[in-house]
């Protein structure tokens, strides 16, 4: 019986072990000879990432092609991968960490786990605006949370701003999101540096106040609300809209359709908009070629590809969005730094619990 | 005698090496208690976290009593009495436990919202607009039927077996002494198969406690919304983990009472043999109400969930790739089936060793080591990635002298994942074993022992032949898990792996369930193959 019982753990540990080579190759594919060169002469780029797009995977693959530069990725959710970057320290593997929201990258910043890099073709392709003060990270994408609402019940001259919303003539029929979103979270964030800390407060309590019904399910969930009826304007972000006008199921296109987009704040702070974007993690070791990947992302060809399979804006200004993102029209930003978004996140969830927005 | 010695030394010593390496990364969560409260603490105190709790505490003790009705009266139809489709219904009312949690909540709440199926049919062929709030399921009644209907089959499962195997005697004695089915059911069955019933509703509860997929996308408030607020939301991961502390010693005190309360009703019972119950059949009405009755929950948790997931896999085939769903099936059943043959070989080693060994408090021992499935994964993830890197920096000087140019290995393996799920779903196997052993008791093997033969033959020869049934239905329930397993693969898998449930989550998380449904199909078919072959090894062998 101890015969079979060490041959069992020495055969589960021989097949672990071979398992383990298979997929930890990237660790290993340095050979001692390139050591010496340093990570220059590396063929590939280790990414952490929070996005799950199939889009996504095509670019890493088209990236490959390009430059011979292999995408090795970890998907996961942001605020866990960044913990496993901070434990793992400086012999981590990844180069970059790419999120869904700027609030993660301003975090990651914070945690010192980031390096600043950079490259005149990153400054040509991404504007200031969407760049790290130290270049620690870079925006990739824009997301614009705007106004939703029932093309039937609501005339867009009804419409003007968020803050708006918050009038007795909205009761009972404003939909949003749990405040457990991030999204949510970033859009107070934004309110708390624009109108100050109790004004935005006071929006919430009278978001909490107007609601059509208690927080449930996601974006999508509140389109299809105004169309069940249950209220008139949803406050969600464009990219679940275009989603749904692109839908495989005939009654979700259907839905969209009877909904409209409004970008709120036209006339005075601007429209709340968020980024996705990668930054470099500071103990990158093919530091090179995650500027590569940056410079390849942000390059007109996988922007356009952005807008187009994902409905996301693009941020190179050199390239259009898509037509259908365009037929929407332009819009104002909110003219806020990026990075106060991560900064104000923990005070956003104090003031949503306050008010008791779930 | 000296041998006698020995053999104890040797099964207390791997017993206890498995318990000190399963408990050590809870560790580095449980010593997180004392990390002194902060003010983001004070601020969850003052206005949220009693309400969580409370919340918390509903979802709990609704999902355990309609786990145990539904699984329970299952078990005992399907052990007592033959009617049509009973044979089917065996095996297949475990199925439903194949379907992840959050994919049944966005299953269910596709089929009954304003574009799902019901709301469309009424509208656009009948022309009837129903008021939306009678198909709202995102609610705490909404979630307690999610998790009752995907996870009843732990009590199902350890219950059946128990009665089917073990019950024979004392329920024939019951029959001959005059006794009705009724009074059969509520004085002899639910006191015997006790033990079984605590097992299965314990991982129900247990498994309520660490969900955030169903709550998080319903917009329910509970424990596990504290513990990733502060984590995600303040960025406090020491709060967060002093918050899972607080959970994780709280199911250790539940654990251990339970342990203690049961140590002084010893239902454990032997007969000359493994004898099955003997099937009574049920004709006429009877057998048309058995049949109904099981068919209406087996549809309510699994075909009407399955039939929308097909009908959304025609809707999105060819629209997403597919090209690497072969190697994610690779992946799945791999890590899968690795994790649950360690862990039940693991569990039988430390449920003998808590069997053999005399003293109560002892006894309670293995019962920490299920500790890792009380609190939600993603905090595990963080221990088990500390563990791992500690280990790796540990190691390096080996790393060095084997010429391998990293920092990081096993931390970047596969075995950092699989040792995360033996942490994680250990309890689930340990469950299974726990009560196969304790329905054999211990009378065999001291005969066993008696007329000379060792710890070790007796077990191989006497006991394990006995465990057959509680061996397979561990496997099963844990393999099954760990194929729809979500946080722990997302945090700790190497670079470049996918599995059929983190491809289901993508899309999932992104909104776009019809998208997840092909994953998800795989997951249910994959985990459908493994209950039929095992139940069909189960049946063929001796009786």
């Amino acid at each position: 019986m101890r015969k079979i019982f060490s041959l069992f753990v020495m055969s589960l540990l021989l097949m672990l072990a071979a398992c383990g080579n298979e997929t930890s190759e990237p660790t290993k594919t340095p050979s001692t000879t390139e050591k010496e060169v340093t990570t220059t002469e590396s063929k590939e780029v280790n990414l952490y990432t929070s996005r799950h797009y199939d889009v996504d995977d095509e670019l890493y693959a088209n990236f490959e092609k390009e430059t011979g530069i292999k995408v090795n990725v970890i998907k996961g959710e942001a605020d866990e991968l960044l913990e496993r970057i901070k434990r793992e320290g400086d012999a981590t593997q990844a180069d970059l960490l790419y999120t869904a929201d700027v609030g993660r990258l301003y975090r990651a910043k914070e945690e010192g786990v980031l390096q600043s890099g950079s490259s005149e073709l990153l400054d040509k392709q991404i504007p200031k605006k969407f760049q790290d003060n130290d270049q620690m990270w870079y925006g990739l994408t824009k997301r614009a949370r705007v106004i939703i609402y029932n093309k039937d019940k609501v005339k867009p001259e009804e419409l003007s701003t968020y803050e708006a919303l918050t009038e007795d003539k909205w009761k009972g029929r404003v939909l949003i999101r749990s405040s457990e979103n991030v999204y949510n979270q970033s859009l107070l964030a934004s309110f708390i540096d624009i109108n100050g800390e109790e004004k935005a407060k006071e929006w919430a309590a009278g978001i909490v106040a107007n609601l059509a019904r208690n927080p449930e399910g996601g974006d999508r969930d509140q389109a299809k609300a105004i169309a069940a009826g249950i209220g008139d304007v949803a406050i969600m972000n464009t990219y679940y809209y275009g989603q749904m006008l692109n839908s495989e199921d005939p009654e979700e296109v259907k839905v969209a359709e009877g909904l409209n987009v409004f970008f709120p704040n036209q006339e005075t702070t601007g429209t709340h908009v968020n980024i996705s974007g990668a930054g470099i993690v500071k103990h990158s070791k093919n530091k090179e070629n995650a500027i590569k990947l940056l410079e390849f992302l942000s390059a007109p060809e996988a922007q356009g590809t952005f807008a187009t399979a994902n409905f996301e804006y693009p941020v190179n200004v050199d390239v259009e969005p898509s037509d259908l993102l365009k037929s929407w029209g332009d819009f104002k930003e909110q003219d806020i730094q990026l990075s106060v978004l991560g900064d104000n996140n923990a005070k956003s969830i104090m003031i949503f619990n306050e008010v008791g927005w779930k | 005698m000296k041998r006698l010695m020995l053999n104890i030394n040797s099964w207390t010593i791997s017993a206890s090496c498995i318990i000190i390496l399963l408990f050590l990364p809870n560790l580095t969560i449980l010593k997180g208690i004392f990390t002194p409260a902060n003010e983001n603490w004070d601020h969850l105190k003052k206005f949220v976290l009693q309400n969580y709790i409370q919340t918390s505490v509903i979802l709990v003790v609704f999902t355990a009593v309609f786990s145990i009705v539904i699984g329970l009266s299952l078990a005992w139809l399907i052990a007592q009495y033959q009617f049509p489709l009973r044979n089917f219904f065996k095996w297949a009312l475990i199925l439903p436990l194949a379907i992840p949690p959050f994919i049944g909540a966005y299953t269910y709440h596709g089929i009954v919202n304003y574009t799902g199926v019901i709301q469309k049919t009424l509208r656009n062929e009948f022309g009837i607009i129903v008021n939306p709030s009678y198909f709202d399921i995102m609610n705490i009644p909404g979630a307690i039927f999610i998790y009752t209907l995907f996870l009843y089959p732990y009590v199902y499962t350890i219950t059946r077996i128990f009665l089917s195997n073990q019950s024979a005697s004392l329920i024939e004695s019951a029959k001959i002494l005059g006794k009705g089915p009724w009074q059969i059911f509520f004085q002899i069955v639910i006191p015997i198969s006790r033990v079984a019933i605590v097992g299965g509703s314990s991982l129900v509860v247990l498994e309520v406690l660490n969900d955030y997929g169903v709550v998080k996308y319903f917009g329910i408030q509970t424990f596990s919304t504290a513990i990733f607020q502060t984590w995600f939301g303040f960025g406090d991961i020491e709060t967060s983990i002093k918050l899972a502390a607080s959970l994780m010693g709280f199911v250790i005190l539940i654990l251990v009472f339970e342990k203690l309360l049961r140590g002084k009703k010893q239902f454990s019972f032997a007969s000359t043999k493994v004898r099955p119950l003997q099937l009574i059949k049920l004709g006429g009405l009877k057998a048309l109400f058995a049949t109904s009755y099981v068919l209406i929950i087996f549809s309510f948790a699994f075909l009407i969930p399955v039939a929308q997931l097909v009908s959304w896999f025609i809707l999105t085939f060819g629209k997403i790739p597919t090209d690497q769903f072969f190697h994610h099936i690779k992946n799945s059943v791999f890590v899968a089936g690795v994790s649950a043959a360690i862990i039940i070989f693991c569990a039988l080693i430390i449920g003998n060793f808590s069997r053999i060994v005399k003293g109560r408090y002892v006894k309670v021992l293995p019962k920490i080591t299920v500790l890792g499935y009380s609190i939600p994964g993603a905090v595990i993830a963080v221990a088990v990635v500390t563990t791992f890197i500690a280990l790796d920096r540990f190691l390096s000087p080996i790393y060095a002298v084997m010429g391998i140019d990293s920092k990081l290995v096993l931390s970047l393996s596969i075995i950092m994942l699989i040792t995360a799920y033996i942490i994680r779903f250990f309890a689930i196997g340990y469950n299974a074993i726990e009560s196969g052993y304790d329905k054999i008791g211990t009378d065999f093997s001291h005969a066993s022992r008696i007329l000379g033969a060792g710890l070790m033959r007796t077990f191989v020869k006497v006991d394990l032949p006995m465990m057959k049934g509680a061996i397979i239905s561990g496997f099963i329930l844990v393999f099954i898990d760990i194929m729809k397993e979500i946080p722990l693969t997302l945090i700790l898998r190497p670079f470049n792996f996918d599995t059929l449930a983190t491809k289901a989550f993508q899309y999932a998380s992104d909104e776009r369930i019809m998208e997840a449904s092909q994953a998800s199909l795989i997951i249910i078919t994959i985990s459908a193959i493994a209950i039929f072959v095992f139940h069909y090894l189960l049946e063929k062998g001796p009786k």
